[in-house]
């Protein structure tokens, strides 16, 4: 088949023809491509603003803390207090070569820092620097806690992105300042603008980082620690650790080893499975009823070329009479569906774009985008393609059928 | 050779019951030639009109058109043997609604591939020739039955076929309109000496031309010479 203008004005002309009937067709095609597109782009966006939340914590975290005991063991009670220390740490670095890290983390709440009249109620964290392993921190000035701060017992602090806001409103790097708590002053070393939602004893940009050894030093926690985090190595699955951890910590404090409420733990990896199923099932629906609804379009397209062959009996029987082969048929009636299918789902895809620019656009705050929403190029390139293929299947049945009218049976028809 | 030569056409429809429609159809037509069919509805007239324009197959016989066997043709190939070599003239005229006079005349050369230009050109030339030149951007149905049977002619004749097959021209028109486009034949046939076929059951109309074929019961009957009636200066058929 050639493929010119002339062509063009003869689809263009017969789909023309019956304005309304084809706008009310495409209208099908149109709102299936707009409802996926839509949909995709809208959920791949929502999926970014929920991960937005857990942004700086890894995913194969697990979190131990202890609780009151509920068993008996070795001759204790249940209804015991007990506490992890450091040396739990050792032993689980030790013991459990699939860890990656383990650190301690040890914390206070509510702590007043300020900086001359500027107040600020903080959450302190007691880290070592390995800590960065389970919330990474988005440092925008200055450095983190290091070693050095531990062995040192410095007295320096990285603060959250709130305690800068309001302790340095003048802005600037606040390096090399200080800033007191509980009459302790603290050199600001770093600015930890991570804004995370999913956060370790108290929100990031709320706290007050400093080095673990100076605050058990400087509150007296001696060898205590308030909980252990550690991530798995890659490829090695937390679930599988969890008993043989549980049995090492147990054995150090008398702990009864299956007492899962005396030592109570949290295993992101399978919280993010579960985010992760969600997603998953989301995008599945998304995709079922986005292509059920173009697929509910094309059949509408097919139906009405259908309608459309029948309608034509004796138009397409003159234009056999006076030289059209069958193929010429075939694929007049082929174009007309792809090129009504591709016209109407084109704009879905516009209609989409724009609509997903908008949601954009109502999501940027201070000209930083804070999820994107919109579909990506090669997704709509692909939407385009199977557009066509959808329009050609769509014209399959109705162009066969047109071609086999004979030019007799159309003079017949009158 | 003649332009047409029809060897024992026999044509049976299998609707049913068999209906044995032509009965050993022998007709030979010269070029230049201006014939009517005659017969009764049921005669086999326009089944046989049907075989002479490849719209419709035959069971027997052979049927040559310019020299060229045509049996057993491909669609493609009877399309295009249509397009080239036949030009129809229908009852209804069978213009295309949605296309105005002059994309209606030029259609046939479209399925030719005939660029656009020369298309156009063409289908110009010939509505003037046929004196639609003011009607061309004009839809069928702004037009009159005449006008409309002339934009029909034009498009028969755009293709410059060996005929033109012509189904009861003046079925749909009143009586002087049918005078002029039975005029508007006769006068292509004589100062172009295209090969015109007309179908018809008025005698009227088969009385405008030159020789008529009386078609009865499926067989030729009676071939009657009729140029006493009109005046012409060809060389005579057999």
């Amino acid at each position: 088949m050639r493929i010119d203008r002339d062509t063009f004005r003869e689809i263009l002309d017969s789909l023309l023809r019956n304005r309304s009937r084809s706008l009310l067709t495409g209208f099908g095609v149109f709102w299936g491509v707009f409802m996926l597109m839509l949909l995709s782009g809208g959920g791949n966006g929502f999926r970014e603003l929920l991960e937005k939340n857990f942004e700086g914590f890894a995913h194969n975290t697990c979190i131990v803390f202890p609780s009151e005991t509920t068993k008996p063991y070795k001759g204790f009670q249940k209804g015991r207090y007990w506490s992890l220390n450091l040396s739990d740490a050792d032993r689980l670095k030790n013991l459990v070569p699939e860890l990656e890290t383990v650190t301690p983390l040890v914390s206070l709440w509510g702590r007043s820092v300020s900086n001359g009249d500027r107040l600020f109620t903080a959450s302190v964290k007691g880290v070592r620097p390995d800590y960065a392993n389970i919330e990474t921190p988005k440092l925008v000035y200055g450095r983190y806690i290091n070693w050095m701060d531990i062995q040192e017992d410095k007295k320096v602090c990285v603060i959250g992105k709130k305690v800068y806001k309001t302790l340095f409103p003048e802005g600037g790097d606040p390096s090399g300042k200080k800033v007191v708590m509980d009459g302790v002053y603290y050199q600001v070393v770093g600015v930890d603008y991570n804004e995370g939602n999913m956060n370790v004893n108290g929100r990031a940009d709320e706290a007050l980082t400093i080095p673990m050894s100076t605050m058990s030093r400087t509150y007296n926690f001696g060898n205590e620690i308030q909980l252990l985090c550690f991530t798995a190595k890659e490829g090695v699955q937390m679930a599988d650790l969890i008993p043989r951890i549980r049995a090492i910590i147990a054995r150090n404090h008398y702990v009864h080893p299956d007492d899962e409420q005396a030592m109570y733990m949290i295993n992101t990896q399978v919280l993010f499975g579960i985010i992760d199923n969600l997603f998953k099932g989301i995008n599945f629906l998304v995709w079922l009823i986005g292509l059920g609804t173009l697929l509910a379009g094309a059949i509408g397209v097919s139906n009405i070329m259908m309608v459309s062959v029948k309608e034509r009996t004796t138009e397409i029987g003159i234009r056999r009479a006076i030289g059209a082969t069958p193929n010429q048929i075939l694929w007049q009636i082929i174009a007309e569906s792809i090129v009504l299918t591709l016209v109407a789902g084109m704009m879905g895809i516009v209609a989409s774009v724009l609509v997903l620019a908008g949601l954009e656009l109502g999501m940027t705050e201070d000209g930083i985008l804070k999820a994107t929403f919109q579909v990506s190029f090669g997704v709509a390139l692909l939407a385009a393609l199977l557009l066509s293929v959808l329009g050609s299947l769509a014209g399959l049945a109705p162009s066969l059928r047109a071609m086999a009218i004979k030019p007799v049976d159309a003079m017949r028809d009158e | 050779m003649a332009l047409i030569e029809l060897r024992d056409i026999n044509k049976t429809y299998n609707n049913g019951q068999p209906l044995h429609v032509l009965k050993g159809i022998n007709l030979d037509i010269e070029r230049g030639e201006f014939v009517s069919i005659m017969g009764a509805s049921g005669s086999g007239k326009s089944t046989l009109l049907n075989i002479l324009g490849i719209l419709d197959n035959y069971d027997t016989g052979t049927y040559h058109l310019a020299g060229k066997l045509i049996k057993d043709l491909s669609e493609s190939q009877a399309a295009e043997y249509r397009n080239r070599m036949i030009g129809f003239i229908f009852q209804s005229f069978n213009l295309i609604g949605f296309k105005t006079a002059v994309e209606n005349v030029e259609l046939p050369l479209f399925y030719q591939g005939v660029p656009r230009r020369k298309r156009r050109e063409m289908a110009m030339e010939y509505l003037e020739k046929l004196g639609l030149t003011q009607w061309a951007t004009h839809f069928p149905n702004e037009m009159s039955g005449g006008q409309r049977q002339r934009v029909a002619i034009a498009r028969a004749l755009i293709t410059k076929p060996e005929i033109i097959l012509a189904d009861e021209p003046t079925g749909a028109l009143d009586s002087k309109t049918s005078v002029e486009v039975m005029e508007l034949l006769k006068q292509l046939n004589k100062e172009e000496g295209i090969t015109i076929i007309v179908v018809t059951h008025e005698s009227g109309v088969a009385n405008e031309t030159n020789k008529i074929i009386h078609i009865k019961d499926g067989i030729i009957g009676q071939i009657e010479e009729n140029a006493g009636h009109n005046a012409w200066d060809g060389t005579m058929m057999k």
